[in-house]
């Protein structure tokens, strides 16, 4: 009898425990009279852009603290959020930070947590090129929402998916390269050249852009190479780049885990290779500087940009910028003291142009973002934005047309060097006609080598000492 | 106890189901004298500009260009022997323990990354130079790796796998759950990608020459180290006394703890050992290519792969299985087909696979593997 | 009826309740514990749990641990992808209905399944584990390198892969909830069912006893390599659920990580019991998505981005404190819990894999 007794009273409590449960969870869910605007921010935390995930939350902070009277909880972490900020009287609310790895899959698990659990109404992100892909399949899927790319650099997001609600105030990662064919073609006198690029779909874009640009000018790539991620030894890749004597130099386009193992076995296969008139790239080539053995011997070499100049950039509205950024982080975890460096951080700077564009939409609908998000998407679509590093405008697939830069790179003792070499000027996705929603997306075979006249071909403006010419 | 065939009769015929079983030896046989006869005579190299065909590969055949087969052939025993370093202490933790170290990848990157820190010290927070990284610069910090590797390891042991010996699938769970703490620990610590210089003598202008082969010195040095650990690892367990005990354990745990023999404080010897290889590969790895978040399951990946292949547990299968995966990713990289642009050299990683499973059809515990 | 309520022990009765409340919560589903809750983490737990429960029959009833079964969920879902999506982003898209879709990707996975199972069954304890881990491995990389099935970017647009009844999954998550209920259901019982077959009974006999079984003249890999078709068949239902929930796959869904995250889904939940697929993956998910609000979280060294060290020391916490898992522990408690006898033994009621030595000794 006892026995029983118990059981029923187990039964009631757990029925009680679960009836209390289900009311919490019913009333925390009840709307306050205010409407505020919820906003959502992805980033990666763990996988290869880990150490960027305090870079791209302090970017769009800092646009809400900058444009929207915002203030940052603590001027050390931006993952504490902030207080404050307001358009046309509608509070902003960050409902979370979105921890990715990189992954699509992952990408996605954390949108539906933003978007469907934390009630985001816009989403800015995600970080890479694969996870875009992803969200903007979401976003296609969620047209009453609204999402701003955060850094992501895959072309198909904007020229294939292309959703009505899906923005992106940055280059792709093609754009990233543009001018850079040209500036070897013309300034090292390099007709053939081979290429070696990741075998994934940034890879792919990344190139892309090079082969695009090199090859409008009459430039000639001559063999195309793909090592797979995650490569341990490189050396049977590299050896099939043709030898020395037969190109003029060689596209370097391997990230992740391989920057530097490639480079070494590059160095080992064909001695001297590796040298600043040889080898050329993008943006990976920048985190070289920090290895010894690989830097001294490609410094001095061009590699295209990521979006922002580099640390020797000196225009008064970049220094009043950097001022304005210091005033809002000291430092950021896992990236230190808050810069020069870390405002022109290309991660930052992207984050932030989206926080700072979103803002600039909801000012122009006056906060409503209800019933319908359509007119702030509307109002997203022709946002201009005049940077410190140039204007940012949409084109019809709401992908920014944006000045770009090319580097050069140099070792110095413990940190990476950058100095600006051109700024090119109004770089649209299309390449003059080269990608297109119905050509093919870049891959492994994509683009074809072809001659065509580019539309920023000889309007690049050289940068001297910090000036553009 | 694995499943072992039934005792075969004296006499037998030749049924359809032996045909059937021969039939992975045959193919492979088959896979491989095929694959021979291409690479030396078959294939000629692809053309600058046009498409090539199924017969062009980037070097073409041996027979035409020997220089770059030899090359070929020392890229993959150089591998090896970096691969034959990491996975010989993975293979003789479990030849002893019967225990699959899966946090492996991380001892090797956490002391890759130990030994990157140190260097960075010693030479100054990395002068950029060429020619100042002196000899004991990437020593000291390989062997001080080593040991703090092996203590990490030893750590480990004492802590959770002491206890839980004998239960196997537990302790590679164990082993899962530190590889996930120490991997995500790491990241925090090396956001960034890393990378150790060699000491000048062998550093990167440094080229031997080998019969009119130009050969990176760098790479040599690692096949060296490798066959100086693969003869000393031989002979401590040949000739020593703990040696003994370790390959007695390997055959009769229980027989030899029934003996009288400390077994705890061999297994923790082996443990010890196994770890400090991981992190003296890790110190050569991190100066071979370079140090990142992810590293740690490649090498992991690869340790499982050389020791399937080779048998777990046994030295000389560490060697072989070291070798053939090599091998195999080295050549199929190099000469599978480059016909137009699109294809086939990316497709490499593949044939490690078609290697483990042909091997694993053929002899279910790897090379040299035997039942436990 | 009444004397057996009498004779329940006050564990029997917690299950009792435990289950039953937990029955009548899922078959609420949104009513209960709102939208996001359900459609996004118990959705997840239903199709984690369905794979896990593959992982656990072939551990706990075949020996085997298998690091496949993500692999198979993947192709399960890459299948569908191939063959029913159109448009003009990624694979195949080779626009079938759903129905053949589904039908393929239940064929092919389950197939390759059967041709694992082939080649692996002729081993057993650890060495099975590193070959289903190969397999899940090369499954990723192949995926990776074949274009035409699919890249790194994946497929999206599975969500409108559903067969017409159910609809797109985006529009309607109920539908895909009570799917991944029905399912879960299903699969358990199916299970439990085989089990108790003949070949289930030989199953286990050949976990326990592969030579002797051998001898009693049962032919061991076919028993194996059955299992394996079986436990791929569970997992291609997984990976449909799977497909449909989040309308995209690519390699990085069925990466190392993944593979690892199943394996702690079983382990936490129990390696021994199927049961314990389904709580293993609640917990799992739950603390995913909560964990980094967790304010102790901060304190311990941890920041919240450094989320899976948490889920690793949790995991290492369980498998020290029991090799069953939650419901290992639940046992272990219910000992000393009145109306029960002496505590039963830590150790699982399975032989140790690879241990199995002991009983063919």
């Amino acid at each position: 009898m006892s026995h029983r007794v118990r059981l029923g009273l187990l039964i009631a409590v757990v029925m009680a425990v679960l009836a209390a449960a289900t009311v919490a969870m019913a009333s925390s869910s009840g709307n306050s009279a205010a409407s505020p605007i919820k906003i959502g921010i992805l980033s990666d935390c763990q996988g290869a852009f880990g150490a960027q995930y305090d870079a791209d939350l302090g970017g769009a902070i800092a646009a809400f603290v900058q444009y929207a009277g915002a203030k940052a909880k603590d001027a050390t972490d931006p993952s504490k959020g902030m207080t404050g900020g307001a358009v046309a009287g509608h509070p902003l609310q960050i409902v979370g930070f979105g921890c990715s790895n990189d992954n699509a899959q992952r990408a996605i698990n954390e949108t539906k947590r933003l978007v469907e659990q934390l009630g985001a109404d816009i989403l800015i992100g995600p970080l890479s090129g694969d996870e875009a892909v992803a969200v903007a399949h979401y976003a296609q899927q969620h047209p009453k929402k609204t999402f701003i790319n955060g850094t992501a650099g895959s072309q198909d997001p904007t020229l294939q998916i292309a959703p009505k609600n899906f923005f992106r105030y940055n280059g792709d990662g093609a754009q990233w390269n543009a001018g850079i064919g040209d500036l070897l073609y013309h300034k090292l006198h390099w007709r053939k050249a081979a290429i070696i690029m990741d075998d994934y779909s940034f890879g792919w874009t990344s190139a892309a852009g090079i082969i695009a640009d090199f090859c409008a000018v009459g430039g000639q790539i001559v063999k195309r190479v793909f090592p797979p991620l995650n490569t341990t030894d490189y050396s049977s890749y590299v050896r099939q780049l043709p030898a020395p004597n037969k190109v003029d130099g060689y596209f370097w386009v391997v990230g992740g885990t391989g920057t530097v193992a490639s480079l070494k076995a590059m160095q080992q296969a064909y001695p001297g290779s590796v040298s600043k008139t040889k080898i050329s790239g993008n943006l990976f080539l920048e985190v070289t500087g920090n290895f010894q053995q690989v830097a001294p011997l490609i410094s001095g070499a061009y590699t295209g940009g990521f979006g922002t100049p580099g640390t020797d950039y000196k225009a008064p509205a970049a220094l009043a910028y950097v001022a304005q950024q210091e005033k809002i982080w000291k430092s950021l975890p896992q990236l230190g003291a808050m810069n020069t460096a870390n405002a022109y951080n290309g991660f930052y700077f992207n984050y932030y142009k989206a926080a700072w564009a979103l803002v600039k939409g909801l000012t122009a609908v006056k906060g409503s973002i209800t019933p319908s998000q359509v007119p702030l998407q509307q109002a997203l679509g022709k946002v201009v934005l005049n940077t410190p590093f140039g204007t940012v405008k949409l084109d019809k697939n709401r992908q920014a047309i944006e000045g770009e830069w090319s580097y050069q790179v140099f070792a110095q003792p413990g940190k990476t060097q950058v100095s600006t070499v051109q700024y090119i000027p109004n770089v649209d996705q299309s390449f003059g006609g080269t990608f297109k929603h119905t050509s093919p997306p870049p891959g492994r075979t994509q683009p074809p080598c072809t001659k065509r006249s580019l539309p920023w071909v000889g309007k690049e403006k050289p940068v001297v000492n910090g000036v553009i010419k | 106890m694995v499943p072992t065939a039934l005792p075969r009769p004296a006499v037998r015929r030749l049924s359809a189901y032996d045909v059937l079983r021969r039939l992975p030896l045959v193919l492979t046989l088959l896979g491989l004298l095929v694959a021979g006869i291409y690479i030396l005579f078959v294939t000629t190299p692809l053309p600058l500009s046009g498409n090539g065909s199924w017969r062009t590969t980037t070097f073409g055949s041996a027979i035409d260009d020997p220089v770059d087969f030899a090359k070929t052939f020392l890229d993959a025993i150089t591998f090896a022997g970096l691969l034959f370093v990491v996975a010989s202490g993975f293979t003789l933790i479990f030849g002893l323990m019967r225990a699959v170290n899966m946090a492996h990848g991380s001892l090797f990157l956490l002391g890759g990354y130990i030994a990157f820190d140190l260097q960075q010290y010693f030479t100054n927070a990395g002068g950029f130079g060429l020619e100042q990284v002196d000899a004991w610069e990437w020593f000291v910090p390989a062997i001080v790796a080593a040991v703090a590797v092996a203590g990490v390891g030893l750590l480990m042991q004492q802590l959770f796998l002491r206890w839980t010996q004998g239960q196997e699938l537990r302790q590679a769970l164990i082993t899962i759950a530190v590889s996930i703490i120490l991997a995500d620990q790491m990241i925090q610590h090396w956001p960034l990608q890393d990378s150790l210089a060699w000491p000048s003598f062998i550093g990167p202008n440094n080229f031997a020459h080998i019969g009119g082969v130009e050969y990176a010195w760098s790479r040599l040095f690692i096949l060296g180290v490798a066959i100086v650990i693969g003869i000393a690892l031989y002979l401590w367990l040949q000739r020593t006394r703990t040696g003994m005990v370790i390959r007695a354990g390997v055959d009769d745990r229980n027989m030899v703890s029934a003996l009288g023999v400390n077994i705890q404080r061999t297994f923790a010897i082996a443990f010890v050992v196994g770890s400090a290889l991981a992190g003296f590969g890790g110190a050569m790895g991190g100066a071979f290519s370079s140090l990142a978040p992810g590293v740690d399951g490649q090498w992991l990946l690869n340790s499982l792969v050389v020791v399937i292949i080779g048998g777990m547990g046994s030295l000389g299968g560490a060697a072989a299985g070291a070798f053939l995966y090599a091998f195999v990713f080295t050549f199929s990289a190099a000469y599978l087909p480059t016909s137009g642009l699109d294809c086939c050299t990316e497709y490499s990683p593949i044939f490690t696979f078609v290697l483990l499973i042909a091997v694993l059809a053929l002899r279910p515990l790897g090379l040299f593997g035997r039942p436990a | 009826m009444r004397r057996r309520i009498e004779e329940l022990t006050v564990a029997q009765g917690v299950e009792t309740v435990v289950v039953a409340a937990a029955l009548i919560v899922a078959a609420l589903g949104a009513h209960a514990v709102g939208d996001s809750f359900a459609h996004n983490l118990l959705t997840s737990v239903f199709w984690y749990g369905i794979a896990a429960s593959s992982l656990i029959f072939l551990s706990a009833y075949g020996g085997m641990v298998s690091l496949a079964q993500v692999a198979f969920y993947g192709i399960s879902a890459f299948v569908i992808g191939n063959a029913v999506t159109t448009g003009s982003v990624k694979g195949l898209h080779l626009g079938y209905d759903p129905w053949v879709g589904i039908v393929l990707a239940i064929v092919i996975t389950t197939a390759l399944g059967l041709l694992l199972g082939a080649v692996a069954s002729r081993s057993a304890g650890i060495y099975f584990l590193m070959i289903t881990l190969a397999f899940g491995v090369l499954a990723n990389t192949f995926f990776g390198s074949v274009t035409l099935l699919s890249g790194f970017s994946g497929i999206s647009g599975l969500e409108a892969t559903t067969p017409s009844v159910l609809g797109n999954s985006v529009a309607h998550p109920d539908r895909l909830y009570y799917v991944g209920l029905v399912a879960s259901l299903l699969v358990y019982f199916l299970i439990r069912y085989l089990i108790r077959t003949p070949f289930g009974i030989a199953l286990q006999g050949i976990r326990d006893d592969p030579v002797r079984m051998a001898s009693l003249g049962y032919n061991v890999p076919l028993h194996r390599t059955l299992a394996m078709g079986f436990g791929a068949f569970v997992a291609s239902i997984a990976g449909l659920i799977y497909g449909w929930q989040f309308g995209h796959v690519d390699p990085g869904s069925i990466n190392l990580e993944q593979v690892i995250f199943l394996l702690i889904i079983a382990v936490t939940g129990s390696l021994f019991k199927i049961e314990g697929a389904w709580l293993g993956a609640l917990v799992f998910v739950v603390l995913q998505d909560y964990a980094r609000n967790i304010p102790l979280v901060h304190y311990v060294g941890i920041s919240d981005q450094r989320f899976d060290t948490l889920i690793g020391v949790i995991f290492l916490v369980i498998v020290l404190l029991n090799p069953g898992g939650l419901l290992g522990i639940w046992d272990w408690i219910k000992g000393f819990l009145p109306g029960s006898g002496s505590p039963s033994p830590v150790e699982p009621p399975v032989a140790q894999t690879g241990s199995a030595g002991g009983a063919g000794a």
